[in-house]
């Protein structure tokens, strides 16, 4: 899949799943590199913590190359029923879930193994 | 141990299992069987219990399930949801359609495809193992056309590795038509791909007539096979986290399934043993229940719906489909015993994501189309895919989410103001 159409379809599943929630305001942030990219969304609508926690685990799955190779393919495709981040989580290299001031943040990061996401404050392991 | 090791154990258990009953039954005569059954025709309805024997079907449905599972472990897949669906489901179709002969060339061709976009094959591995439903064009091109055998061999595996290099691509095109409301997608993949396949050979001369071979037989081996197996799983489960397994059950009934619903990665081995266990002993009562036969296609229609029961099959989401197919062969007046009947209360669930999704009268009415569809989808492919359940479950799918979806965007409430 080229970057463009593969950027396009998980801005779609990002925002389908933000959109779900009825925020007032939600804003998509993209930084690309040659190697990698960093996709951030914000929103400001109410979230449990259990949601949160939900949300991290779904996008933060085990690497799944057999189901992300075949169904992945339907990322961004979602017109009926409800977004499901995990198609999201089986594509992404990493990402963060945190709330701000009103609503949350996600961050992605995208990148072959040259991409260092590091240099975009990506948090360190503790 | 983690769940993974578990079903590592379990299915060398569950295919030695299968061997072990193969020579009890027919003795070396078995093996002999199953080098002949390779070198037959297998298009639907092609019940090997007739064609080869009983042992010997048991052999081969041995060597195709072990074969899938073997490319799931050189592969390094992980052995979950998919993958657990996948070698259930080419080992129950061991019994009417699939051999390792016929299997091997679309294997291959996926494989291809794999190389072709400088992707690993385990990135097209789901596709490979169920696309093997083709297997029947492989023996169709080899032992149907009436050609030198050498030469029709090697036609037939051209045949396959070609349709197999294709799976990719129809695959996911074929997802987007139905949103994944259609477990069995590469039905609908290997069931467009026959259409043309059929056509051409049709063209050619080709005499692509109904086959009908249907075991009416009752051996005990038979009639047990899938209650044996159920009430294993159910123990394994309960032995496996107890009351943890049972609450995951119940989780499990709470899930759309829709693709891609990987129970055992969501929930646990336990609960999604207990599901399986449940689904194939409710499917074994009813066929008993209606006078049916425990032959090749029903018990692989069976093994098909356990295996489903890991990736998007349960009971509540299944019982309203079953309902509508039940209600459309007694409107169409087509006895419950009848085969195609008997096939599709079992395979229908196929469309169980969408009772689950959009409720009970939905589903009903998924399975009433079904019904209507699947009685004349398998002529219109030669009998050549093997998944004609899965054609017409995706075809009825793609019928419903476009109702659906035309209706809920046009609905007043749901118009921009």
């Amino acid at each position: 899949m080229k970057r463009r159409e593969l950027i396009t379809h998980l801005i779609s599943e990002i925002s389908s799943y933000m959109l779900e929630s009825d925020p007032m305001r939600l804003v998509i942030s993209l930084h690309q590199e040659e190697d990698g990219l960093h996709l951030s969304v914000m929103d400001d609508a109410e979230h449990t913590d259990a949601e949160i926690e939900q949300m991290e685990k779904d996008l933060n799955s085990q690497k799944r190359p057999e189901l992300a190779g075949y169904y992945g393919a339907m990322t961004g495709h979602d017109l009926l029923g409800s977004s499901r981040l995990n198609l999201l989580g089986w594509q992404v290299k990493h990402t963060d879930v945190t709330r701000i001031d009103k609503g949350i943040k996600i961050d992605f990061w995208l990148g072959g193994d040259n991409f260092d996401s590091r240099q975009f404050n990506i948090p360190e392991k503790k | 141990m983690k769940d993974e090791k578990k079903l590592y154990l379990f299915f060398p258990f569950l295919i030695a299992s299968f061997v072990a009953a193969a020579f009890a039954y027919d003795g070396i005569a078995a093996l002999k069987g199953f080098l002949k059954l390779q070198l037959m025709p297998s298009r639907l309805l092609s019940d090997f219990f007739i064609t080869a024997g009983i042992g010997p079907s048991f052999l081969n449905a041995a060597v195709v399930g072990f074969s899938g599972f073997l490319l799931v472990i050189l592969t390094k897949t992980k052995l979950s949801g998919p993958t657990f669906a996948a070698v259930f489901t080419m080992m129950g179709f061991g019994f009417f359609g699939k051999t390792l002969l016929n299997i091997l060339p679309i294997l291959f061709g996926v494989f291809l495809a794999a190389k072709y976009t400088q992707k690993t094959f385990r990135e097209y591995i789901i596709i490979a193992l169920f696309g093997t439903a083709l297997g029947p064009l492989v023996s169709a091109i080899a032992f149907e056309l009436g050609l030198p055998l050498p030469l029709s061999i090697i036609l037939g595996a051209a045949g396959g590795i070609f349709t197999g290099f294709l799976l990719p691509s129809m695959a996911v095109s074929m997802l987007h038509m139905h949103q994944g409301y259609n477990l069995y997608n590469m039905g609908l993949t290997c069931g467009f791909l026959s259409l043309f396949a059929a056509s051409l050979l049709k063209a050619g001369g080709a005499s692509l007539d109904n086959v009908s071979y249907w075991f009416s037989g009752q051996p005990l081996l038979l009639e047990l096979l899938v209650p044996v197996i159920s009430f294993i799983l159910i123990v394994l489960g309960l032995m496996d986290g107890g009351v943890k397994s049972l609450s995951d059950f119940k989780k499990i009934q709470t899930q759309t399934g829709r693709l891609p619903s990987d129970f055992i990665d969501s929930t646990s081995f336990g609960g999604v043993f207990i599901n399986a266990g449940l689904i194939g002993l409710v499917g074994a009562m009813y066929i008993h229940f209606v006078g049916g036969d425990f032959n090749g296609p029903v018990l692989g229609g069976l093994f098909t719906i356990m295996g489903f029961s890991a990736f998007g099959t349960n009971l509540k989401n299944a019982w309203p489909v079953v309902i509508g197919v039940i209600v459309s062969a007694l409107i169409f007046k087509i006895p419950l015993d009848s085969p195609g009947v008997q096939l599709a209360v079992i395979f229908c669930t196929t469309l169980s994501p969408i009772a689950g999704q959009f409720g009970i009268l939905p589903g009903i009415i998924a399975g009433f189309l079904h019904l209507l569809l699947v009685s004349q989808s398998g002529t219109w492919q030669g009998g050549m895919n093997l998944y004609n359940n899965g054609f017409a479950g995706g075809l009825t799918a793609t019928f419903l989410i476009a109702f659906f979806q035309w209706y809920r965007t046009n609905k007043k409430e749901n118009r921009l103001r």
